[in-house]
């Protein structure tokens, strides 16, 4: 056995760590500083704020959630969401469209220029600022074939899938009015019943062909167009 | 010092505290080091879940690392696996020698204790992974583990609880004691009452997850601040040789903690479908808790005023001087995520692991850690081998820890406060988990830091408990002026 071993009789070894060891002390009684009292208040203070001063529930026991309620009516969306100061349809259908462009930016570009020879262009396309029921179509079911768009021939391997069975119509609409207003494009809204209409007259499961379209090149989905270009007079708000 | 006047009363003390230790021994060591192992286990799964938050495809195929059973086993091996256990192995080497009671028998009751601990723990976790989590956080093993580890416990809090009544108490002399006995008693009453309200009382709905809250925050509260306290109380005037500087602002610390602790936790979910007091009492206690805290660190301050060259050259004055450090900054961060204002924006974000990680690493296992640096020479009969590896130790852990704390609070701000804005209101949810990731990345590598100071830790420690530590009287210190390598024997500072 080893003379360091833990289990040794060398005491003097042993104890070498313990021998060196300080004493323990009693503690002293030294002031708290004065500032150390204030700083403690003023935890006190805000700690006592948690406890319902202001605005917040705080110990009411009637109260269910300590942040202050929003008053009755209030909508606390921006724009209010139907409030006095709502949004109109247009510009809210725009902005809405922004995102749900997010789709479509992956073939067409996030500033619809689409690429060369592989996807066709969104800016300045016949395809979008033209007839409304002939794009509506074409995001509703899909589109296949060779096709010609801005003078430039495209046959996308697949073509467009249909986008319609996975959105409602209302989300379409604001894609489509977005689409039809950005980039330089203007056109009339599209809205949600013009989408619905074309989606309860047409219910074909196969994507569309060029000429398969052609008739609706220029027809628009009747509809009342509730602000934005082309607005009618019928639908439009009232002046504020 | 005592060894420049040599009497026969100190020859009889230090025979007396040799005495002390080697009566822990066994049960002390056996805890560290399945201590260690844990926290070893416990870091690597902390990157692998990191990891698994920036890569989600990363091993798509394996079942048991999916995020949602990794994190858990991370927490409940960093929490029952290291924490407790270190933390038991210290309460029980200070008390024994705060009380100066040698531990009389049951030794072998202690050590069968701590195996059935890791074997518990060890199936609990195995649990976790393989899909039988009860999804209550930081109670996540699966239930029938919690009376065993109950009383496992009580056997550790009973032979600690008679020391401290047999010990001699003079009035004031007691302060790191408090702790420890404290952590005793609160540690079983709030896991009897957590498992007790979760796993046998029926029908809590919403309330369940306010107790479950209660639970983590009185856990870290009363039992891990506890002990770091006590560890800092016992070996900041040990190693320094500097008394407590005020026994007023100690008592107040205790008190103030004892009181506060275990009433703060349900303003986690503020807001929420709890009655608006009990969030509101909670807040209130978490941001009063900033006066223990302040009146701690204060008494620590004035304790170590003059003394810093002791914290360059002692290891474990330097674990415990950061670990106390630590200490109020855990406060400020419990303080920020419950104030309604603050926390509005930080709950339910990454702020809430850092504040785990604040408290139960930050503040405990580096005072932990400064202890075992302390303890293990004492009972091992052999001084710690590197000075390379100890420092390195202590600065991965300190750059890691603070880079996990300081990214999840920022991460936590943005991600709430990005919630929270109107303008957001249409945005994906995705986007804000993916504006994150350069946090969690930070977490990762920073884990992976610790890591990697844990694996010396780890390998230090077995090496002494192994009894191959140097055979020297001189203790092995941290010297930073000469960058020399080799342990100085200046004795006075270990």
């Amino acid at each position: 056995m080893s003379p360091a071993h833990p289990d040794s009789t060398d005491l003097d070894r042993l104890h070498a760590a313990v021998k060196r060891e300080k004493a323990d002390q009693a503690p002293e009684n030294a002031p708290a500083p004065m500032w150390a009292t204030f700083l403690l208040m003023i935890v006190a203070v805000i700690a006592g704020a948690q406890l319902g001063g202001g605005n917040l529930g705080g110990l009411k026991f009637s109260v269910n959630n300590p942040f202050p309620a929003p008053t009755p009516g209030d909508d606390i969306r921006p724009g209010g969401g139907g409030g006095a100061d709502a949004l109109d349809p247009f510009a809210l259908a725009m902005k809405k469209g922004a995102g749900g462009y997010a789709v479509c930016g992956g073939c067409h570009q996030g500033n619809g220029a689409g690429i060369p020879g592989q996807f066709p262009p969104l800016a300045g396309s016949e395809w979008v600022t033209g007839g409304t029921e002939r794009l509506i179509r074409v995001v509703q079911h899909g589109l296949v074939g060779a096709i010609t768009v801005k003078g430039q021939g495209y046959n996308t391997p697949g073509g467009m899938q249909p986008f319609g069975a996975a959105m409602s119509s209302q989300d379409l609409a604001n894609v489509l009015t977005y689409i039809r207003n950005s980039w330089g494009n203007e056109g009339t809204m599209i809205t949600k019943e013009m989408v619905q209409k074309v989606r309860d007259e047409e219910k074909r499961a196969s994507q569309w062909t060029e000429a398969d379209l052609k008739p609706f090149a220029d027809k628009n989905v009747p509809g009342d167009i509730p602000a934005g270009p082309g607005v009618t007079a019928a639908a439009a708000p009232a002046a504020k | 010092m005592q060894s420049d006047s040599i009497t026969p009363d100190t020859v009889a003390d230090n025979v007396r505290r040799a005495a002390i230790d080697k009566s822990v021994r066994g049960p002390v060591l056996f805890l560290f080091l399945n201590g260690a192992f844990w926290l070893m286990l416990a870091t690597l799964l902390g990157v692998l879940s990191a990891v698994k938050l920036i890569a989600p495809a990363f091993l798509e195929g394996c079942p048991y690392i999916s995020y949602g059973r990794l994190q858990p086993a991370h927490i409940n091996a960093l929490v029952y696996g290291w924490g407790v256990q270190a933390a038991l192995g210290v309460m029980l080497w200070i008390m024994a020698r705060r009380s100066g009671q040698e531990l009389r028998s049951g030794k072998s009751l202690l050590i069968a204790a701590g195996v059935f601990w890791n074997i518990t723990i060890t199936f609990g976790i195995l649990g976790v992974l393989m899909n039988k989590s009860t999804s209550m956080e930081w109670l996540e093993m699966p239930k029938w583990t919690w009376p065993i580890l109950l009383l496992c416990f009580l056997t550790y809090a009973w032979p600690m609880a008679r020391m401290f009544g047999r010990a001699f108490r003079p009035e004031g002399f007691m302060v790191s004691t408090w702790y420890i006995l404290g952590a005793c008693f609160w540690f079983p009453w709030i896991f009897i009452t957590a498992n007790v309200a979760l796993h046998c009382l029926p029908g809590l709905g919403a309330l369940g997850a306010g107790i479950n809250a209660w639970y983590v925050h009185a856990v870290i509260l009363l039992f891990f601040v506890p002990v770091g306290i006590g560890a800092a109380y016992y070996f900041i005037p040990k190693i320094t040789g500097q008394p407590i500087a005020s026994a007023q602002l100690a008592s107040g610390g205790f008190w103030g903690l004892a009181i506060l602790g275990g009433w703060t936790g349900m303003q986690k979910y503020m807001g929420g479908p709890l009655p608006a007091w009990m969030p509101a009492v909670g807040a209130f206690t978490a941001v009063m808790l900033l006066i223990p805290v302040g009146l701690v660190g204060l008494n620590h301050h004035l304790t170590t005023l003059g003394k810093h060259s002791s914290v360059a050259t002692s290891p474990t004055l330097r674990f415990i001087f950061f670990g106390s450090l630590f200490y109020p900054v855990s406060g400020v961060v419990l303080a920020l995520i419950s104030t309604f204002w603050s926390g509005a924006a930080m709950q339910f974000t990454q702020a809430w692991y850092a504040f785990q990680m604040v408290s139960v690493y930050g503040f405990f296992s580096m005072c932990a850690f400064g202890a075992i640096y302390y303890i293990v020479p004492r009972l091992s009969g052999c001084e710690w081998l590197s000075v390379r590896l100890i420092r390195n130790h202590f600065w991965f852990s300190v750059y890691g820890v603070s880079t996990i704390v300081i990214m999840g609070l920022v991460a936590g701000w943005q991600q709430g406060a990005d919630l929270n804005n109107p303008a957001f209101w249409d945005q994906n949810f995705m986007n804000h988990v993916i504006n994150s990731r350069p946090y969690v990345v930070a977490r990762a590598v920073a884990f992976g830091l610790i890591s990697f100071s844990n694996a010396l830790f780890l390998l230090h420690l077995m090496l002494m408990v192994a009894g191959l530590g140097r055979r020297s009287n001189a203790p092995t210190l941290l010297h930073r002026e000469h960058h020399d390598e080799q342990a100085l024997p200046t004795g006075s500072h270990a």
